[in-house]
C-alpha cells in the first residue's frame, strides 16, 4: 500500500567528473552538487526539511565526513542521516530520501552521494572488504595472489567479474565480442555526456585493442575511478503541486534484496553463482510490482544500470526482466540498445564510463529522471518520450542490489 | 562554481589502516577444511535441513537459519561452474604464462571454490568440465596441500 | 504520524568482550529475537543494519552482517550512524506502507576488535584537526567538560555524582555489563584522570555489543505481542564541526526534541523516564538541559538503566537507549522498573561533543 507519491524534482551534478580534482576539496566539490540541485529546482537552502548522505568511507580514510561537511550540504539544524551499502550507496542514500518523504516524516528532502577517489586509495577500500577474512585462510596456507592449487585472489585484478563474466557468456549463448560491442557503445554513449568521466567515442576494435586482464574481460571492459557528486531532490506531491512546474520524475517503484558475499575462498562457501544474481530478481519484481509494471520488456522505455563492467549490461537487462534470459546480445545486435533504439541502455556511458563510487548508484535514477524531464544535457538524449524508466544499483561483494523505477505520471490512489 | 584545472588543493597524507583491529573471526570452516586436506579430503558442513553442504562451512545456514555442524565428506573431483583465463596480476601488470583460474563446485558440495587448472590448453577450458585435485604427495593438513586441478 | 507504528521485541549483547566474532554475536542475538517473538526470518519485511566501516573494520560491513541477521535473499539496507537513526529509517520504511515488520540490528565490537577513541580520530576533518593531532574524543569531551563547569559554576564532583549514580544503575540492570553496585562518587574519584576534568569513571566502557529490535506497523504489532511500546515521534538535527558551536547549550538537542514532542503531541515535561546516550558524565546535564528538563530530570526519571554507562556499543547504543524504553514502557525493566512509565524518550549521538542528536519518544499507551 502507497501512501503517498514521491518524485524526484531536481538534480545537480558537478560540473564533471574526472579522474582527479585538484580544484576542490571534498566538502567544496559536494557543495557543488548541492548548488546545482538548488538551482536546478528554484529551492533555497530553507525549503529543505532533511538531508540523506552516502559515500564509502573506506575509499577516503575518513569516518563520517557529514559531520564537518555539515555546511556544505546545508545540513546544519536538519534532519541528517548516513547511509553506506557500498557500490549501492548512492541509490540507498536517494532511496531513504524517498522513504523520508514517503512516510509523511518529511515533505522535502535532498539526497547528497559523492566520492573523491582520488584522493583515497580503491585498491585498499576494496581490499578492506574480506581482508580479514582472507588473512584466516591464509594462516590456513592458501596462497593470497594465486599459483597455488586453491587461491584466494583468483580473476586477477578483475576478480570475481570474470568469472561472472563467463558464466554470463556460457548461459546467454553471447559471444565475448558482444561485451567489446557493449563497451563501444557506452563509451560511445559518453562521448555524447558533458558529465562523462572517459569521453571518448570508441569502436569496437579500440576495445579489442586493449589487453585482456583475465579472459574473457579485457581492459577495455572495466570501469574508470572518478571523482564527483550528485545530489538529488525529493519531493512530496503536495509540495510537487505547489512548488513546481510539474516536471518531475516520480519515483513509482522501488525494492532491494541480497544474496550472500563472493567469498569463494574467503573463510565461507558461498552458494551462488556470481551470475546468478536473484537478489536482481527479488527487488526488481517488487519495484514493478508496486510501479503496476507488468511486462518489464514492453513497458520500461529505458535503463541505467550499474555496470562496473561491460558485460554486465547484458546480464543486468535479462535479471531486470527488460529481456528474456538469452536475449540481450540479440538486442545489441538489433541496435535496440542503441540511445535511438527500442530499449535505451546506459544511455549515459553507464558506471563503466563513470564512476565516482559513492555517487555511482545515484547516478543511474538521475539519469532517469533527467530523462523523464527532458533535461538531459547533451547528446544522450533520448529522442523519444520516456515515460518509465528503471535503475539498479549493485554492491556489497557481488551481492547485493537495489532497484528504482520512475516515471511520468504518479501512481493513481 | 566551475571545473578549474588549473587550481590546486594541497594534499596532506592520513591513514586508515586495517592492521589497528584485533578481528575475531569464526575459523571453524576453514580448520575443519584444512585438516581434512591432511588425509587428501574435502570436508564441508552439512545442512540437516536443507541438505546443502557448504565448503568451507558457517555455523549456520543462511537458508534455514539454524546451527549446523555436521561434517561430511565431498569428492577432490568437481566441476568447473567458471573460469577465467588469467593475463595480468592482481596490480594490472601482464603475466608472461597465462593461467587458468576456475570456479569450481566439489561433487557432494554446494558452494564453489577457487583454483588453478592445469593439464590443458587454457582456451579448451570449459564450463560444466569435470577436474580433479591434485594433491602434494606428503600432504600436510593445510589449504596449499591441493597442488593444482587437473581435467578427469 | 499516517500510521501508528511500536517496538515489538528488543534483544540485546553487552559486553566488554563478547568472545565471538561479529557474525555470530548477530546470529545468536537475532535468532533468539526471533524465538522469543515466535517468528522466522520470513516474517520480517524490511532488514535495517546499522554498522560503519571503520567500526568493524570492513569496507561495507553489512556485507557479513546480511546472513547472519537473517536477509539471506531479503530487503536490506544500512545506515551508518548511531542507532536512532536506524530505528527512525525503519520507523520511515513502515511509515511509507510498504512495510509492515522492520528488524534493525545494529552492532560493534569497541571492547575487543576495534579502538574506539581512534575510530572517533577518523571522524576529525582530514585537512587541519586530523593533522595536527590535538584534538581526540577524550581531549574534545575534557573542553566541553570545562566549559559545561565555568559556565554552570560547578566543580568536578559533580561529575562524579552523575557517574557514580549511572553505574549504581547499571548494576541492577541485566543488559548492562559496566555496573557497580552501590557506587558512589568517592569511587569514581579514584579512577585514573584521563583528560581533565574527566577520569575513566566518567567515561562510557569500550563495549562489544549489538541489539536488535523488532519494529511493526499497529496491525502486525498486536499481532506479534499484547505489549508493544509505541513510537510517537521522532527528532534529530546536527550541528556545525567547527568550533564556533556552543557545546554547553546544544542546539540540535534542543532541536530534535522540539521536533520529536511536536510529533508525539506531548510536553519534554511529559516524559516519565529519558534514556540518555551521554558519553560522558558532563553529557548528561547538558542533554537534560537541551531536553528543557532540570538537572536530575524532574518528573522524568534519568536513565534508570544505567545508560551509556552500563555499555556502549557504536552503532548498538542508540538502539540500547530504545530497547531500555521499550522494556520500561511494557512494565518489563526489573530492578530498574520506573513505576507507571508512560512516556519515554531515547537519545543517540554522532560525533565529537554531540555535534549530531537524535531523540525517538515511545509511549505505553496507543495514543
Ligand atoms: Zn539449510
Amino acid at each position: 500500500m502507497i501512501m503517498s507519491n514521491v518524485a524526484i524534482a531536481g538534480v545537480g551534478y558537478t560540473p564533471v567528473f574526472v579522474s582527479k580534482r585538484k580544484d576542490v576539496n571534498i566538502a567544496e566539490m559536494i557543495s557543488e552538487s548541492v548548488a546545482t540541485a538548488l538551482e536546478n529546482t528554484g529551492l533555497t537552502p530553507d525549503d529543505i526539511d532533511a538531508v540523506t548522505f552516502g559515500n564509502m568511507q573506506t575509499f577516503e580514510g575518513l569516518n563520517m565526513p557529514h559531520l564537518w561537511s555539515a555546511e556544505h550540504i546545508l545540513a546544519v539544524d536538519k534532519p541528517t542521516i548516513r547511509i553506506s551499502t557500498g557500490g549501492t550507496t548512492g541509490m540507498s542514500t536517494l532511496q531513504a530520501a524517498y522513504y523520508y518523504v514517503a512516510s509523511g516524516l518529511y515533505d522535502i528532502v535532498m539526497a547528497v552521494s559523492w566520492e573523491k577517489q582520488s584522493e583515497g586509495d580503491s585498491q585498499v577500500g576494496l581490499a578492506g572488504i574480506v581482508m580479514p577474512e582472507a588473512m584466516v585462510m591464509v594462516q590456513h596456507g592458501l596462497d593470497l595472489f594465486g599459483g597455488g592449487g586453491l587461491s584466494a585472489m583468483g580473476g586477477g585484478s578483475t576478480g570475481a567479474a570474470s568469472f561472472q563474466a563467463m558464466s554470463y557468456l556460457h548461459h546467454s549463448g553471447a559471444d565475448p565480442e558482444h561485451i567489446d560491442k557493449m563497451a563501444a557503445l557506452e563509451r560511445s554513449n559518453a562521448a555524447l555526456n558533458p558529465y562523462a568521466h572517459l569521453r571518448k567515442k570508441t569502436s569496437v576494435e579500440d576495445i579489442q585493442a586493449t589487453p585482456f586482464i583475465a579472459w574473457p574481460l579485457r581492459f577495455g571492459h572495466t570501469c574508470p575511478t572518478s571523482d564527483g557528486a550528485t545530489t538529488c531532490i525529493v519531493m512530496s506531491e503536495e509540495k510537487v503541486r505547489k512548488m513546481t512546474d510539474g516536471n518531475v520524475a516520480w519515483i513509482t517503484g522501488l525494492g532491494s534484496a541480497t544474496s550472500d558475499p563472493s567469498t569463494a575462498n574467503f573463510l565461507e562457501g558461498q552458494l551462488t553463482d556470481p551470475a546468478e544474481q536473484e537478489p536482481a530478481r527479488i527487488a526488481s519484481a517488487k519495484a514493478y510490482k508496486m510501479a503496476g509494471i507488468k511486462d518489464p520488456s514492453r513497458e520500461l522505455d529505458m535503463a541505467e544500470m550499474y555496470n562496473g563492467f561491460a558485460h554486465q549490461s547484458l546480464m543486468w537487462l535479462e535479471k531486470l526482466g527488460c529481456c528474456k534470459e538469452g536475449e540481450a546480445h540479440k538486442l545489441l545486435d538489433a541496435g535496440a540498445l542503441n540511445i535511438d533504439g527500442e530499449i535505451p541502455t546506459n544511455a549515459s556511458g553507464g558506471v563503466f564510463s563513470t564512476n565516482a563510487i559513492g555517487a555511482s548508484a545515484m547516478n543511474r535514477p538521475a539519469e532517469c529522471a533527467l530523462q523523464i524531464m527532458g533535461k538531459i544535457e547533451g547528446g544522450h538524449k533520448i529522442p523519444k518520450k520516456i515515460r518509465k524508466a528503471v535503475s539498479h544499483g549493485w554492491g556489497g561483494m557481488f551481492q547485493y542490489v537495489t532497484v528504482m523505477v520512475l516515471a511520468d505520471e504518479p501512481m493513481k490512489s | 562554481m566551475a571545473y578549474n584545472k588549473d587550481l590546486e588543493t594541497r594534499e596532506v597524507q592520513a591513514t586508515w589502516d586495517v592492521t589497528t583491529y584485533q578481528y575475531k573471526l569464526d575459523g571453524r570452516g576453514a580448520k575443519v577444511l584444512a585438516d581434512g586436506m591432511k588425509e587428501k579430503t574435502i570436508r564441508g558442513i552439512k545442512c540437516p535441513q536443507c541438505g546443502r553442504v557448504y565448503v568451507p562451512g558457517p555455523t549456520y545456514c543462511r537458508v534455514c537459519y539454524i546451527d549446523i555442524d555436521d561434517v561430511v565428506d565431498c569428492s577432490d573431483e568437481g566441476v568447473v561452474m567458471s573460469y577465467c583465463i588469467e593475463m595480468a596480476d592482481v596490480r594490472g601488470n601482464p603475466m608472461d604464462e597465462h593461467r587458468v583460474s576456475a570456479m569450481i563446485k566439489f561433487d557432494g558440495a554446494d558452494t564453489w571454490f577457487i583454483g588453478t587448472v592445469h593439464g590443458i590448453d587454457p582456451m579448451d577450458v570449459k564450463i560444466g568440465m569435470k577436474v580433479k585435485a591434485i594433491w602434494k604427495d606428503v600432504t600436510e593438513g593445510n589449504l596449499g596441500d591441493i597442488q593444482r586441478f587437473e581435467p578427469v | 504520524m499516517q500510521r501508528k507504528v511500536a517496538v515489538v521485541a528488543q534483544k540485546q549483547i553487552n559486553s566488554a568482550d563478547v568472545g565471538m566474532p561479529r557474525e555470530r554475536m548477530l546470529y545468536e542475538l537475532v535468532k533468539s529475537l526471533y524465538e522469543e517473538v515466535g517468528i522466522s526470518r520470513d516474517d520480517i519485511d524490511t532488514f535495517v543494519l546499522c554498522s560503519n566501516d571503520f567500526n568493524a573494520g570492513h569496507t561495507i560491513s553489512n556485507v557479513f552482517e546480511d546472513c547472519p541477521v537473517g536477509a539471506y535473499m531479503k530487503d536490506e539496507t544500512k545506515v551508518e550512524a548511531d542507532g536512532v537513526w536506524a530505528a527512525t529509517y525503519a520507523l520511515a520504511r513502515i511509515l511509507s506502507g510498504l512495510y509492515e515488520t522492520a528488524l534493525v540490528v545494529g552492532n560493534s565490537q569497541g571492547g575487543s576488535v576495534m579502538r574506539p577513541y581512534l575510530m572517533m580520530d577518523y571522524q576529525l576533518a582530514p585537512v587541519y584537526d586530523r593533522q595536527l593531532g590535538l584534538l581526540n574524543e577524550l581531549s574534545a569531551a575534557g573542553l566541553q567538560a570545562h566549559a559545561f563547569l565555568a559556565k554552570k559554576g560547578l566543580t568536578p564532583d559533580t561529575l562524579d555524582e552523575i557517574a557514580a549514580r549511572n553505574l549504581a544503575d547499571a548494576a541492577k540492570n541485566p543488559d548492562a555489563f559496566n555496573g557497580k553496585a552501590g557506587a558512589s562518587a568517592a569511587d569514581v574519584a579514584a579512577t585514573d584522570m584521563l583528560y581533565e576534568p574527566l577520569r575513566k569513571g566518567h567515561c562510557y566502557p569500550f563495549t562489544d555489543g549489538a541489539c536488535a529490535l523488532l519494529i511493526a506497523s499497529e496491525e502486525k504489532a498486536k499481532k506479534l505481542t499484547d505489549r508493544p511500546a509505541w513510537i510517537r515521534g521522532v527528532g534529530d538535527s546536527i550541528d556545525t564541526y567547527y568550533p564556533e558551536r556552543d557545546v554547553v547549550d546544544v542546539k540540535s538537542v534542543k532541536l530534535a526534541g522540539e521536533r520529536a514532542a511536536a510529533m508525539a503531541g506531548i510536553g519534554l515535561k511529559d516524559l516519565d523516564l529519558v534514556e540518555l546516550s551521554a558519553k560522558f558524565a558532563h553529557q548528561e546535564p547538558i542533554l537534560l538541559e537541551g531536553l528543557g528538563l532540570p538537572a536530575d530530570g524532574g518528573a522524568a526519571s534519568v536513565s534508570p538503566s544505567g545508560g551509556a554507562f552500563g555499555a556502549y556499543a557504536f552503532n548498538a547504543a542508540g538502539l540500547v537507549r530504545i530497547a531500555e524504553c521499550f522494556k520500561q514502557l511494557t512494565g518489563s525493566a526489573g530492578d530498574t522498573q520506573v513505576e507507571g512509565a508512560g512516556y519515554a524518550l531515547a537519545h543517540g549521538q554522532d560525533g565529537l561533543c554531540m555535534q549530531h542528536n537524535a531523540v525517538m519518544i515511545m509511549s505505553s499507551e496507543e495514543g
